[in-house]
């Protein structure tokens, strides 16, 4: 079975169980806290993905490493290149 | 380590996506459980909000990505799942 195929199952199962609980089709008797933290769950969830991925983007973002010897030496070398390229003739 | 900006914006990040979960946490998981006569529901908006205005900012995401030829900054919520999958 495909991955597609496997996520489709999984929301297809899980959402039919949530429309289930929430509609009331099983007949089972809820009390009404817990109706109240059923049916905004989905929403919930994907709020929660956003917030995880927003938060795991700025996590690498913020310890991403620099290598800022190389990043100057880099700079050195091609200020270098222009130097000698222009020198023998080449206009930029 | 990032330098500068980079640690600034990436650490921004996180506060800001730490504050979104608690709150939302707090509205949808904690609330029905607090008794209705407690001080702490004058901070919450009303249930239907908690559904309402992630499915609006939802929409409004996916016309700005759908608007621009290239996705910009603001949008890049596509790479968050990248970096989940690849790290």
């Amino acid at each position: 079975m495909t991955k597609l195929a496997q996520w489709l199952w999984a929301l297809a199962l899980l959402g039919s169980a949530w429309a289930a609980l929430t509609t009331g089709a099983l007949g089972l008797e809820l009390p009404s806290s817990c109706r109240e933290v059923l049916w905004p769950l989905p929403a919930y969830l994907l709020v929660s993905a956003g917030c995880y991925a927003l938060g795991t983007v700025g996590y690498r973002v913020a310890t991403f490493h620099d290598c800022e010897d190389a990043a100057r030496e880099l700079q050195s070398q091609i200020q270098e290149a222009r130097a000698d390229l222009s020198r023998r003739g080449m206009r930029f | 380590m990032a330098t500068g900006t980079d640690q600034v914006v990436g650490l921004g990040l996180v506060a800001v996506s730490l504050i979104i979960f608690t709150y939302y946490t707090a509205w949808v998981i904690l609330l029905p459980f607090i008794d209705s006569q407690h001080v702490i529901h004058k901070y919450f908006l009303p249930r239907a909000y908690a559904v309402a205005i992630p499915l609006v900012a939802g929409l409004l995401l996916l016309l700005c990505v759908g608007e621009s030829p290239r996705p910009w900054a603001g949008c890049r919520v596509g790479v968050g799942v990248m970096t989940l999958s690849h790290p």
